[in-house]
C-alpha cells in the first residue's frame, strides 16, 4: 500500500532537525535510512504526520579513528561500515554490518537509525553492547553522551528525549589480545535473525582475561549474558568452559515463540551460536584472519 | 509429421525475450496507463469466519477523489454466482467476488473503493466500516469434515468431494504379502508460489460498445473468460483479454478471475472508466491462492519378501480453503501419476476434499500431483528404512522398467517413455554416491548426522480435461487443444501468434526455433507475438500457460500452422516460378529468404509471395484463391473421455521425469539442515532449447528447496494468517541455494510430434528429495519424516523434544512367516 499522507521536512543540519522536532512535537518522526520506518508506513502500521528527513544533513556520515576510538556518524550506512578498512579493525563490527539484511537495505539503513530504533531484533545493539560504546546525542539543551547500556532501556525505547537525536556512536578500540565474532541464524537474508550472539574476548595464551557476551532476538532488548561471561573470565578455554558459557547463555535468554521458531528452539540455538562465536573470537584474538558469515536456512 | 530438418530445434539459442526483459524494457500490466483510469482497493475481512452485519461506505464515499464503492450486496443481483466445477452439493455454493452475507477466510474482499489515485483508494479503504458477527472458524480439513461449523450453508457440508480410486486386487495382495508397513499419518503442507509480479488487472466495461476489456496478467485467460461471461451475463465474444510480459505465475495467477469480475463491475458503475487493481504483496500472500494441503491417513503397504511393493491403501484428505474455485479438479489431477514411477498394480485410495476457513487454493506448480508423488516417495523411503533395504535398491526393485514403456498404469494412464534406472545411475555418478556413503559412515562415527536422499518424480503435461468428468460426470470438458497462427505479412515478414501467455518460459524463442526449422530460415527473421489476446483468434478453450505443456500443445500448434504456411508458400511459388511443387526449395538468397525452382534457376523471395496474395491478387488464378499465407491451426490432443465409473483412462499425454539426490547434514547444536551437495537429473524427452530447459530445472529446484525448508503458509487456530509478509514467509533467495549439479537424459516421447515432453513444474522433486535425505540422517535415531515442510525448529522438536516424527508411534511393520 501507499503510506498515509504526511508532511515532509528536510533538515539542513542536526540542529535544525532538533528544532523541527521540538516544533512538531509527537507528530514528528525522523527519517534516516528508512530501513524500518518506510516498510511500516507502507503497511500503515506507522502513520506519522510529519517526517524530518536527515538524509541531506552534511557531515553526519563518517567513520573516523580518534584517540583509541572509532567514531561513526549517525547517518553512516551499514554498507559504508561493511566496506570500511577502518571499521574492519574491530572485526565484530564488520561481521555485523556485512550481515544486515541484503545489499539494498545495507545501502540505505544507518547505524544511528538502528540504535535509535532499539528494535529487539536489531543487530547493532547486540554487537555494540560487547564493546565499550557510548552514544552521543544532540538536543535543545545541547549535547550529552550516554553509555549504550543506559541508552536502550526497553524494546523500542531509549533514553533519548522527545527532541533529541543520535549524532554519533563512539566505540573504544578493544585492548590488545582481543577478538570477537558475531553470528546470527537467519531464515533468509532480508529477515531479522532467529537468534544471534556477539562474543568479544581478551585472551592471554589459552586463558580468557575478559569476556563480553550479548544475545540478540531472544528478549526485549539485547541481553548481556553476564553468567556466560563469568564462565569464561579467568578460565582456560576448553570444551567444558565453552559448554558452560553456552548453557549460561541459554539460561539468560528469554525468547518468545513466533514464525522464526519456538521459544525452546531459540533458547537451544542461542547457546549454539554463543559456542561457535567463542571459537571464532579466540581464533581472532590469536591474530588469525577469519571470515565470518551468518548461518542461513 | 516428423521434421528431419533440425538446424535450430535442440540448440541452446539465447532467448529472444532476453534483451527486453533483462534491460528493464519488459511491458507488464502495471506499466499500462489509460486515460481516465481509476484505482481500486479492496476492503478485506480481518476475520476467518464471520457474518457481515453491515457495510457502511458513506465515509469512504465522502473523501474527495473517491468516485465510488462496491459491495457484495450490490453485485449479487447483477451477477450469477461463479460456475462450480464440482457436483452437488458443492454445486450449490454461491461464490461471488465480494462477500455477500459471510466472510470465509481472512483477507476475503468485502467491498471495493474506486479513487482517482492509488493512495486515495488506500485511504478510502480504511474508512469503510464493516460490522461482523464472529463465527467458529475451522482451519483443519479433518476437523472441517465433521461439519460442526459449516462454511457454505447452501451446500450444507464442508465436504467438496469424495471418491474411491481402486484398481487391481487389493485384498489378495495383502493376503499374500510377506510384510506390511502401516503409516499412521503423513502431511503435505500448504505453500504457494511467490511470483515477482503480483496480480494486476485493468478492467473496463465500455458503455460505447458494451464490451469488457482486460489488460491483465491472468495466466489462463480462456478459462477466466468462461467463468466471467457466465458470471457477468455477457456473451463471451464481448470480453477481450490481453496479457503482456508476466513476471511469473506458477499457476497461482489462474484464479484471478474474481478480481477481474470486480474490476469490470466497478468500471460499469463508474460509467465505463477503466479500473486498475494492483495487488500488494500482503494481499497476494493472504488472499490470492495457495497450494493444496493434504493429509494421508491409515496408509497400508503390502510388500513381497524382496521389498517389492504389491499394494497400497490409503485415505487422503485435501484442504481447498474457503471456496473450491478451480477445485475439485485437484481431486482427480493427482491420479495422472497414480502409481508415481512405480510398478505396483493394486491400490485403493479414498480421496476426500474439504473446505476450511483459509485462502482458497489454486493450481500451484506441481499442482495436485506433487502431493501424491511426495506421499509415494515417503512410502518408499519409510518401507526401505523399516525393511533395511538401501533407498537406491528399493527404488530399482520398484521402478517401472525402461523396456515397459509405453506403460499403462493401473488407472489407464499411458506413460510415454522414461528410464528411471538410468537417471538414478547418472545422478549417483554426478554426486559421487559411493564416496558420500563412505563419508556418511565416517561422519556417523564422529556423531555427525548426514543424510542421502533420492527423489524420483513425474511432471505430467498436456492433460486430458476429460478427467473433470471423473469428479463431475456432467462437466462439459474433455480433451485438450491449442491454437496458433503463422503468416507472411505484406512485406514478407514471418509472424507467429500462439494462444499461450508465457511468464518467462521463453515461448517467443522456442516457437521461433520450430518455425525456423520448418521454413529453413533463421529464428531472427521470425516475430513471435508475445502475450495473449482473445482478438488474435488463436486461442481455444484450453489456451493459456499452465500445466507443463507448451512444448507439446503450444509447439504442436505452431508447427502445424507453420506446415500449413509452408505448403501454401510452396504451391504459390510453384505457380509463379512455373514448376512443380517438389521442385521448390526453401533457402536463402541475396535478398533474404526465398523459394527456388531448382530446375529453372529462378526464385521468389518472401516479399514477392506476400505481395501477390495481399496486394497484387489479380495475377492469381481462381484455383489459387484459397491461399491466404495466413494460416491458423488448431492442434488437438488425441484423448478419449475416461470411463468415469471405473475412473479409468489416459489423463495426460507426456510424462517428463526428474531424479534428484540431496546430501544434507543436520548439526547437533543448532539443528540447521544444510545441503552439502545436490544433483538434479531431468528427462523431458527431446529438448527444444537446452538453455531454457536447464533454466527451468534450476527454477523448479529453487522453488522446491524453498518449499521443503523455508516456505509454509501458517494459520493460527482462529484462522489468522501468520505468514502474510516475506519477513514471515521467507521465500527462498539465491543466498539459500546450494550449487546444483545438472544432468539430463532424453527419452523421446512417442506421443508428441517432436518427441518433446512438457516440463517446467518439475514435480516438486526437491520436496521429496529433502524429506528423504532428512529421514536418512535421522532414521537411526527413531525418526521418520512425516511432513513435507521441515526447518531447524521442526528437527529440534523431533530430535530433542521427541514431540513429532517418532517412528515407533507412526509406523508399524508386520512381518509374515
Amino acid at each position: 500500500m501507499y503510506p498515509r499522507a504526511f508532511h515532509y521536512h528536510r533538515a539542513g543540519s542536526l540542529k535544525e532537525a532538533v528544532t523541527m522536532l521540538s516544533q512538531l512535537g509527537e507528530e514528528g518522526k525522523l527519517l534516516a535510512g528508512g530501513q524500518s520506518l518506510i516498510p511500516l508506513m507502507k503497511l500503515r502500521f506507522a502513520n506519522p504526520k510529519h517526517l524530518v528527513d536527515l538524509n541531506f544533513v552534511p557531515g553526519i556520515s563518517y567513520i573516523k579513528e580518534d584517540k583509541g576510538s572509532l567514531r561513526f556518524g549517525a547517518l553512516t550506512r551499514h554498507a559504508e561500515v561493511e566496506y570500511s578498512a577502518t571499521a574492519a579493525k574491530i572485526p565484530i563490527i564488520h561481521d555485523c554490518a556485512a550481515g544486515i539484511a541484503d545489499v539494498q537495505v545495507r545501502n540505505r539503513g544507518t547505524i544511528g537509525g538502528s540504535i535509535a530504533e532499539a528494535d529487539p531484533s536489531g543487530d547493532w545493539a547486540t554487537v555494540l553492547s560487547t564493546l565499550d560504546t557510548t552514544i552521543r546525542c544532540l538536543g535543545r539543551k545541547g549535547e550529552r553522551t550516554i553509555p549504550l547500556s543506559k541508552f536502550i532501556t526497553d524494546a523500542y525505547t531509549t533514553a533519548l528525549g522527545p527532541e533529541e537525536i543520535v549524532s554519533e556512536i563512539i566505540v573504544k578500540n578493544p585492548p590488545k589480545g582481543s577478538g570477537g565474532a558475531y553470528l546470527a541464524f537467519k531464515r533468509s537474508a532480508p529477515v531479522y535473525p532467529t537468534a544471534s550472539a556477539a562474543v568479544q574476548l581478551r585472551m592471554e595464551g589459552d586463558v580468557c582475561e575478559d569476556a563480553a557476551i550479548a544475545l540478540g532476538c531472544v528478549g526485549l532488548t539485547a541481553i548481556k549474558a553476564s553468567q556466560a561471561e563469568s564462565a569464561l573470565r579467568g578460565q582456560k578455554i576448553s570444551e567444558t568452559t565453552m559448554n558452560a558459557a553456552a548453557e549460561a547463555a541459554r539460561a539468560a535468554a528469554d525468547p518468545q515463540p513466533d514464525m522464526r521458531g519456538s521459544a525452546e528452539y531459540k533458547r537451544m540455538l542461542v547457546g549454539a551460536l554463543v559456542k561457535r562465536a567463542i571459537e571464532l573470537a579466540i581464533r581472532r584474538a590469536r591474530g588469525e584472519q577469519v571470515e565470518v558469515s551468518h548461518l542461513y536456512a | 509429421m516428423k521434421d528431419n530438418n533440425r538446424n535450430w530445434v535442440g540448440k541452446p539459442l539465447p532467448r529472444k525475450e532476453e534483451g527486453r526483459l533483462l534491460r528493464g524494457r519488459g511491458k507488464f500490466a502495471d506499466d499500462i496507463k489509460i486515460r481516465e483510469m481509476l484505482y481500486l482497493r479492496f476492503v478485506r475481512s480481518p476475520y476467518a469466519h464471520a457474518r457481515i452485519l453491515k457495510v457502511d461506505t458513506s465515509r469512504a464515499e465522502g473523501l474527495p477523489g473517491v468516485v465510488g464503492t462496491l459491495t457484495g450486496k450490490q453485485i449479487e443481483p447483477l451477477t450469477q454466482p461463479f460456475i462450480e466445477i464440482g457436483p452437488e452439493p458443492c454445486a450449490k455454493i454461491r461464490d461471488f467476488p465480494l462477500a455477500v452475507d459471510k466472510v470465509r477466510y481472512q483477507g476475503e474482499p468485502v467491498a471495493a473503493v474506486l479513487a482517482e489515485s492509488p493512495s486515495l483508494a488506500d485511504d478510502a479503504s480504511e474508512l469503510v466500516q464493516v460490522e461482523y458477527e464472529g463465527l467458529d472458524p475451522v482451519v483443519d480439513a479433518e476437523q472441517a469434515l465433521k461439519d460442526e461449523s459449516i462454511l457454505h450453508e447452501s451446500a450444507g457440508t464442508n465436504k467438496v468431494w469424495n471418491g474411491v480410486f481402486e484398481y487391481g486386487d487389493v485384498e489378495k495382495a495383502f493376503r499374500e504379502a510377506a510384510q506390511i508397513v502401516n503409516i499412521d499419518r503423513l502431511h503435505f503442507h500448504r505453500f504457494s508460489s511467490t511470483p515477482l509480479e503480483n496480480n494486476v488487472v485493468i478492467g473496463q466495461w465500455d458503455p460505447k460498445d458494451d464490451h469488457i476489456y482486460y489488460w491483465c496478467n491472468n495466466s489462463f485467460p480462456s478459462f477466466a473468460i468462461q467463468f466471467l461471461a457466465a458470471h457477468l451475463n455477457i456473451p463471451i465474444d464481448r470480453i477481450r483479454v490481453q496479457t503482456f510480459d508476466i513476471g511469473g505465475s506458477f499457476g497461482i495467477k489462474i484464479t484471478s478471475y474474481p478480481q477481474m469480475a470486480v474490476c469490470a463491475l466497478a468500471s460499469k458503475k463508474a460509467g465505463g472508466r477503466p479500473i486498475k487493481w494492483v495487488e500488494t504483496r500482503s494481499e497476494h500472500m493472504t488472499a490470492s491462492a495457495h497450494g493444496n494441503e493434504r493429509t494421508f491417513r491409515d496408509t497400508r503397504v503390502a510388500l513381497d519378501q524382496d521389498g517389492v511393493i504389491t499394494a497400497i491403501t490409503s485415505r487422503h484428505v485435501d484442504d481447498c480453503g474457503a471456496y473450491p474455485r478451480y477445485e475439485p479438479l485437484g481431486c482427480v489431477i493427482w491420479s495422472q501419476v497414480f502409481p508415481g514411477v512405480y510398478r505396483f498394480k493394486n491400490a485403493r485410495i479414498d480421496f476426500t476434499q474439504a473446505m476450511t476457513n483459509k485462502c482458497p487454493v489454486g493450481p500451484n506448480r506441481g499442482y495436485s500431483r506433487m502431493q501424491h508423488l511426495w506421499f509415494l516417495e515417503r512410502v518408499v523411503d519409510i518401507c526401505a528404512h523399516e525393511l533395511g533395504i538401501p533407498a537406491d535398491q528399493m527404488r530399482l526393485r520398484n521402478y517401472i522398467r525402461p523396456e515397459e514403456f509405453p506403460y499403462t498404469t493401473p488407472n489407464g494412464c499411458v506413460y510415454d517413455s522414461g528410464d528411471y534406472p538410468k537417471m538414478l545411475a547418472i545422478a549417483k555418478n554426478l554426486i559421487g554416491w559411493d564416496e558420500w556413503k563412505k563419508k556418511q559412515a565416517e561422519a556417523r562415527k564422529q556423531g555427525r548426522l548426514i543424510g542421502i536422499g533420492i527423489g524420483t518424480t513425474l511432471d505430467s503435461g498436456t492433460n486430458n480435461f476429460g478427467q473433470s468428468q471423473i469428479v463431475n460426470p456432467h462437466a462439459p470438458f474433455s480433451g485438450n487443444s491449442q491454437g496458433a497462427n503463422c503468416k507472411l505479412d505484406i512485406y514478407g515478414e514471418v509472424v507467429v501468434a500462439v494462444g499461450s501467455c508465457p511468464q518467462g518460459q521463453g515461448h517467443e524463442t522456442t516457437a521461433a526455433q520450430v518455425v525456423a526449422d520448418v521454413l529453413n530460415i533463421s529464428p531472427d527473421l521470425i516475430s513471435v507475438r508475445t502475450g495473449f489476446d482473445t482478438e488474435r483468434n488463436v486461442h481455444t478453450g484450453f489456451s493459456g500457460t499452465y500445466a507443463s505443456q507448451f512444448a507439446v500443445s503450444g509447439l504442436s500448434a505452431v508447427h502445424g500452422a507453420a506446415q500449413k504456411l509452408k505448403a501454401e508458400m510452396k504451391r504459390l511459388a510453384a505457380f509463379v516460378l512455373e514448376t512443380q511443387e517438389d521442385d521448390i526449395e526453401f533457402g536463402r538468397g541475396a535478398q533474404g529468404p526465398e523459394l527456388r525452382a531448382q530446375t529453372k534457376g529462378k526464385s521468389i523471395n518472401y516479399w514477392g509471395l506476400a505481395n501477390i496474395v495481399n496486394v497484387n491478387s489479380a495475377v492469381l488464378p481462381p484455383e489459387m484463391h484459397d491461399i491466404t499465407l495466413n494460416c491458423r491451426y488448431i492442434w488437438r490432443a488425441p484423448f478419449k473421455v475416461p470411463d468415469t465409473k471405473k475412473k479409468y483412462g489416459n489423463l495426460t499425454m507426456t510424462y517428463a521425469s526428474q531424479l534428484h539426490i540431496a546430501i544434507i547434514e543436520i548439526d547437533r547444536d543448532a539443528f540447521i539442515p544444510r545441503i552439502l551437495d545436490y544433483v538434479a537429473v531431468d528427462d523431458c524427452g527431446t529438448v527444444i532449447n537446452p538453455a531454457i530447459v536447464e533454466g527451468q530445472v534450476y527454477g523448479a529446484t529453487a522453488h522446491g528447496i524453498g518449499a521443503a525448508l523455508m516456505e509454509t503458509c501458517v494459520y493460527d487456530a482462529v484462522g489468522n494468517m501468520l505468514t502474510s509478509t516475506f519477513s514471515d514467509y521467507t521465500p527462498i533467495t539465491a543466498m539459500n541455494m546450494p550449487k546444483v549439479k545438472y544432468g539430463h537424459i532424453e527419452t523421446p516421447s512417442p506421443h508428441s510430434y517432436s518427441g518433446a515432453k512438457g516440463m517446467g513444474e518439475g514435480g516438486a522433486a526437491p520436496v521429496h528429495t529433502i524429506s528423504a535425505a532428512l529421514q536418512d540422517a535421522l532414521f537411526s535415531s527413531g525418526i521418520i519424516i512425516g511432513d513435507s515442510f521441515n526447518n531447524a525448529d521442526t528437527l529440534f522438536r523431533a530430535m530433542v523434544g521427541r514431540e513429532i516424527y517418532q517412528a515407533d508411534k507412526l509406523v508399524k511393520l508386520e512381518r509374515r512367516a
